[in-house]
């Protein structure tokens, strides 16, 4: 897939901005703090409806402005689709495909995939479980959009059986309220096994395309697991006996989880192992071997998107690309070739290969306005 | 007039300015009817829709099938069915879903009610008509659990939510999930 044009409006530091994407790799190079990262945000955004930052709608809504508007045009095997994403300082985002508004977002995703490489990605290794399931929730909203409607029911029924469990610690009498549990229960299964099977599904799949990335990035001596060790035991791959699993935790949790009045089980408290060596990759090696590691896990997301999908999604570099030593540069860029539409981030040209500085085309940002540079 | 739901900034802007053309008489009659609408406008002590009389037209309408309840969130629940005319049961309406995070329980609804209607009488069909939100489905398998011991409990067939409650489906769509019901499971 090729983003051929994008026009920010209103978003972040960008008053309004149009760019027209005129080769398979596109630098913008500026100082620090100018609206290179922004401009990332917006094309994630429009894969993902996320960003990886976290922010929310009102902070994407340029300052004393009540509406941020992102559209875009990308050309596809099966065509040219006219993307745009509404965002507003009060109030709901919008959608809406080919100039025509959807209702449901869920119809948005998918349209256009991107796979998303900043230096925050570090924190894959060296952050906490969070940060590795909500990268493998990103992978699998683009994998399969429905994930993100499924993630979405689960996060509901999590916040009201703890507001209920919470509720619960404030009365006098519990039995009346066992049914009502029971139900919150049923739901969470429900509701989760759905979660636990894709992740499991998806990691399964990534694992071994992440391990001969690494394999080939490393010279081969060092080996990569990933495995999900999912929060409910996932010895069997029938969804019965999956909720019969959880049910059974969350009868062995029943106590624990009245007494601190939060959901214990589930897959809100999965972890996702990464092992090199059999250790655990954040207590493993230097930094230089932690990005080599994440390295692998981005391209090994480049290449399922790809096999999923059917076609090469584009590929954010926010600033890494310089911090990475020659050799990873140049594995990383024969990964991608001209294939791989490809955005990058950097204060400076300088560390980059001529040859391909050449091929490319250079934008110059400067507080949120982009200049061709020749 | 924005304070209404459904009523942005402009449309609240051309109700407001169309009341002040109008002339005082005209506005005095809306105003008292809607003064005497909330007077008047109680809830049926037998199915809780709305209704300005004790028992409601629908409750006290005996052409219809009383062995069948038709249980929905809300009185629009019970208007959008209407105007289907492919139901010609009773309703109960609930006033809401239960959704622990706004501090709403089955206490807080008319479930107690609901389910003494259903076990005292002799109620073949029990519909539930309950949006597919979370706090709907939630709602939808408690009730259900209440009421399967007195009789037969079906449910409505939705696909997936697009946002779009009961009332919004258009009334074909409504007619065909009340038509494609099952055995609550
Ligand atoms: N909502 C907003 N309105 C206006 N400016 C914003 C908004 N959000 C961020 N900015 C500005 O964007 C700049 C940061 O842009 P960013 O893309 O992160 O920089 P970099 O070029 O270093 O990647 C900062 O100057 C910040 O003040
Ligand atoms: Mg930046
Ligand atoms: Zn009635």
């Amino acid at each position: 897939m090729y983003l051929k044009k994008l026009h920010l409006r209103q978003f972040r530091n960008y008053q309004d901005q149009r760019v027209d994407f005129i080769a398979p790799k596109t630098i913008l190079v500026g100082n620090n703090a100018q609206g290179k990262s922004n401009l990332l945000e917006a094309v994630e955004l429009l894969a993902t409806l996320r960003s990886h930052r976290g922010s929310r709608d009102r902070d994407l809504v340029q300052e004393a402005d009540a509406i941020a508007q992102i559209t875009a045009t990308l050309e596809r095997q099966n065509g040219i689709s006219d993307l745009s994403l509404t965002l507003r300082r009060n109030g709901r985002r919008t959608v809406a495909l080919n100039s025509e508004s959807l209702r449901r977002q869920l119809d948005f995703l998918g349209v256009l995939n991107a796979v998303q490489f900043s230096s925050l990605d570090l924190e894959l290794v060296r952050g906490g479980p969070e940060q590795r399931r909500s990268w493998i929730d990103t992978l699998l909203i683009q994998l399969e959009p429905i994930y993100a409607y499924i993630l979405q029911q689960y996060n509901q029924v999590l916040r009201q059986r703890n507001a209920f469990l919470k509720r619960r610690q404030e009365t006098e009498d519990r039995r009346q309220e066992l049914e009502e549990l029971a139900v919150w229960d049923a739901q969470l299964v429900t509701t989760g096994v759905r979660v636990i099977r894709r992740r499991s599904r998806a990691i399964e799949r990534l694992a071994p395309i992440a391990a001969a990335w690494h394999a080939s990035i490393s010279g081969s001596t060092e080996v990569l697991q990933v495995k999900y060790a999912p929060n409910v035991p996932l010895e069997q791959n029938h969804p019965e006996d999956v909720q019969q699993a959880f049910l059974e935790k969350l009868e062995q949790r029943a106590v624990a989880e009245q007494h601190q009045g939060t959901t214990l089980v589930g897959p809100h408290r999965d972890e996702i192992e990464l092992t090199i060596n059999e250790t655990p990759a954040r207590s493993y090696g230097s930094q230089g071997q932690q990005r080599t590691l994440v390295l692998a896990l981005k391209l090994a997301e480049l290449k399922l998107i790809e096999e999923v999908v059917g076609e090469p999604p584009l590929l954010l570099l926010d600033d890494v690309l310089a911090e990475l030593d020659p050799n990873r540069q140049n594995q990383l860029l024969e990964a991608i070739q001209d294939r791989f539409q490809t955005l990058i981030t950097t204060t400076h040209l300088g560390s980059f290969d001529s040859q391909w500085l050449k091929a490319s085309q250079i934008l110059a940002v400067h507080a949120g306005k982009l200049l061709p540079q020749t | 007039m924005q304070r209404l739901p459904g009523v942005g900034p402009k449309t609240a802007q051309r109700l407001a300015l169309h009341i002040l053309k109008r002339s005082e008489t005209e506005v005095q009659t809306l105003a008292q009817a809607l003064i005497d609408a909330k007077q008047q406008v109680g809830l049926c002590s037998v199915c809780f829709h709305l209704s300005s009389e004790s028992v409601c037209e629908i409750c006290r309408n005996t052409n219809r099938d009383s062995n069948t309840i038709c249980v929905v969130e809300d009185s629009r629940d019970v208007i959008a069915l209407e105007k289907t005319r492919e139901y010609s049961g009773k309703y109960h309406v609930l006033g809401g879903v239960i959704s622990p995070m706004d501090g709403i329980g089955p206490e807080q609804l008319t479930i107690q009610p609901l389910v003494r209607r259903v076990s005292q009488q002799s109620i073949k069909e029990v519909i539930l008509a309950i949006s597919p939100s979370i706090e709907g489905e939630t709602t939808t398998l408690y009730v259900g659990q209440l009421l399967k011991p007195f009789t037969r409990v079906t449910r409505i067939a939705f696909g997936l939510p697009v946002g779009g409650e009961l009332e919004y489906a258009d009334e074909v769509t409504l007619a065909r999930a009340l038509e494609g019901r099952r055995e609550l499971d």
